[in-house]
């Protein structure tokens, strides 16, 4: 189990990562989007907007209608985050779970693989 | 005029899944129907065979995915089961020669290549979305889309040659081509018709993730055993003749086949019908003579449909030794005979069966090597990727769709620039009686069987709302307890 403090942690370094990635940039260019993430275990919630393609700070709780919603333990959100964890492996096993439009499901898992391979 | 040896409602030409459903759905619908298939079997290029050491072998089309519902509904109704296509352990890169495991959808031995490759394919299948899957020609970016081709949108979409080479791979795989032989609004239209580019390449959550126990004909023999004689075998069509009712006639075709007779001889046999559904790809089609003859842009499609190149092995072994060493069995290949290969050994691992596409421009000039040529090219490719004991298979099996006079290629057609936007509609466009089936015409999964089930569905359903209701009256329904 991870903390809250730990996954703000891991999500700060990850943030920095995403937002220096031309290659992210390009593909969240129009992509203005609010995603929950729900820790399963803890049940603790968290906010990130997409703006302008850039990420935005970790917000805790659950902030605003989201488009996106990623529900995960908050062990894998912190390896997610820390670049530990090929996140479309744990889409595929189901053990996180992405809910949105298609499009947007679509998106966010081809940024999180983007964002775990550009590291 | 001679007269005809028989008269139907309709005349079904082919028995492959959209042929079959396209039959079924028109008998359940209260029509008398004849269906001609030219083979000596039914399932089109769905065939599952038994090599000699009892190992059970799809040739051809293999998997159903999620969304793949009337499929799915088939082997419910028929009491066939599926299981997840093997997927435990490491896929296998091969890059410049060199052997890489990797996880998940893309090989990652390359990073940079790797992100890129999700990159352009998100790119990709956000270009699909806008892509309607029944009228692509309607997008407002049509005519550019159809003017180059896949490979001319991935050089300027991607960054790195690991991208393109990723791309040309799943090209070769789904449609049996290259991605210079492609139109890249077609790539779009039949991706979105999936779902995706990446649905039709995923095999857990995608097209490839599960797979029939005793394989993917049976329905197709449930489907003929319930029509019965209504099924004509070894019966090729060759020619058409048709009225559209303009001339105060009836609408109605005279479809003349050949059957073979007790001597092998061939005869002529006459069907007469108030409509025929043609179920089978375009390029098989064009060599059916019409009178009068089809319009030039349903001619014009059917000389640019080409069927794609594949050709399918099975090596087949008697256990399934990769899984050892913590292989699922997949390799993705940036060049060679297989470009993809993929565990098909049966759910109980009683054999171990290997299973790749030797496909597109490899598959055309791997004639020169004859059979023996391509097992041996393939044998080592498998031992490269797999070790030496992947040499040794105690069968090898191939089946060579570009040689199937009735499939002439596979797994699809493929189409190249400017053939959507000129000679789409016809695709689908009923000509007088005449009425188009078979996966290349499907709004959803086209290429796939469920595609080839939804033409059918459609193609009937066309039948039915042209016909009065004279012949619907009647009450021809299937009779489940004959067989019939």
């Amino acid at each position: 189990m991870a903390t809250a403090e730990e996954i703000a942690e891991a999500y700060a370094d990850w943030q920095e990562r995403c937002n220096a990635n031309t290659r992210l940039a390009r593909m969240l260019r129009g992509w203005e989007r609010t995603v929950h993430l729900v820790a399963t275990d803890t049940g603790e919630g968290f906010t990130i907007a997409v703006s302008a393609s850039v990420l935005s700070d970790l917000r805790s709780g659950l902030v605003d209608q989201p488009d996106l919603v990623v529900s995960a333990t908050s062990e894998d959100f912190a390896d997610l985050f820390w670049g530990d964890l090929n996140p479309s492996e744990k889409y595929l096993s189901g053990e996180i779970v992405l809910a949105g439009s298609s499009e947007d499901v679509m998106r966010l898992d081809a940024m999180s693989m983007v964002a775990f391979l550009d590291q | 005029m001679t007269p005809a040896d028989r008269t139907v409602d309709v005349v079904v030409a082919g028995a492959g899944y959209s042929g079959l459903q396209t039959a079924r759905t028109l008998v359940d619908a209260g029509l008398d129907v004849l269906v001609l298939e030219a083979r000596d079997r039914v399932g089109g290029r769905v065939l599952t065979e038994v090599t000699p050491s009892g190992a059970v072998v799809d040739q051809g089309g293999q998997w159903i995915g999620p969304t793949q519902d009337r499929l799915q509904a088939l082997a419910d109704e028929y009491g066939v089961s599926t299981f997840p296509t093997y997927l435990d352990g490491a896929n296998l890169e091969v890059r410049d020669g060199s052997v890489h495991p990797f996880i998940g959808l893309v090989p990652t031995s390359d990073r940079d290549g790797s992100a890129d490759t999700v990159a352009t394919l998100l790119d990709l299948d956000l270009l699909a979305q806008e892509v309607s899957p029944t009228h692509p020609w309607d997008h407002p970016d049509a005519g550019a889309l159809d003017r180059i081709t896949l490979a001319e949108w991935v050089e300027s979409a991607a960054d790195t040659q690991t991208a393109r080479s990723l791309v040309a791979t799943a090209a070769l795989a789904v449609f049996g081509c290259g991605p210079e032989e492609l139109s890249l609004l077609y790539v779009l239209s039949y991706a979105h018709s999936g779902g995706s580019m990446s649905s039709l390449i995923r095999t857990a959550g995608g097209a490839q993730e599960r797979r029939f126990t005793g394989g993917a004909q049976q329905m197709a023999l449930r489907l003929a055993e319930r029509l019965g004689d209504r099924i004509v075998l070894d019966a090729p069509v060759v020619s058409v003749s048709y009225t559209d009712g303009g001339t105060g006639e009836p609408a109605g075709v005279m479809v003349t086949a050949e059957r073979r007779g007790a001597d092998d001889g061939r005869s002529s046999w006459r069907v007469a019908a108030r409509r025929l559904v043609v179920a089978m790809p375009p390029a098989v089609q064009g060599r059916i003579a019409f009178d009068p003859p089809l319009p030039g842009s349903r001619e014009q499609l059917v000389q640019r449909a080409p069927m794609g190149s594949v050709t399918k092995i099975h090596a087949v072994y008697d256990r399934p030794f990769w899984r050892d060493a913590g292989l699922s069995g997949q390799v993705v290949a940036d060049a060679g005979m297989l470009r993809a290969t993929f565990d098909d050994s049966p759910e109980d691992g009683s054999h171990g069966i290997l299973m790749g596409f030797i496909a597109g421009a490899v598959d055309r000039s791997s004639e020169s090597d004859g059979a023996a040529g391509r097992q041996r090219v393939c044998l080592e490719e498998l031992a490269r990727a797999f070790g030496p004991e992947a040499a040794e298979p105690i069968e090898f099996v191939e089946q060579r769709w570009s040689a199937e006079p009735y499939s002439r290629g596979g797994p699809v057609a493929g189409l190249g620039p400017g053939v959507l936007t000129a000679c789409g509609p016809s695709l689908r466009m009923p000509v007088g009686p005449i009425h188009w089936a078979g996966t290349e015409t499907a709004s959803v999964w086209s290429g796939y069987i469920e595609g080839a089930l939804e033409s059918g569905e459609r193609a009937a359903t066309e039948v039915v709302a042209t016909l009065d209701g004279t012949a619907l009256n009647r009450a021809t329904g299937l009779d489940e307890s004959s067989g019939q």
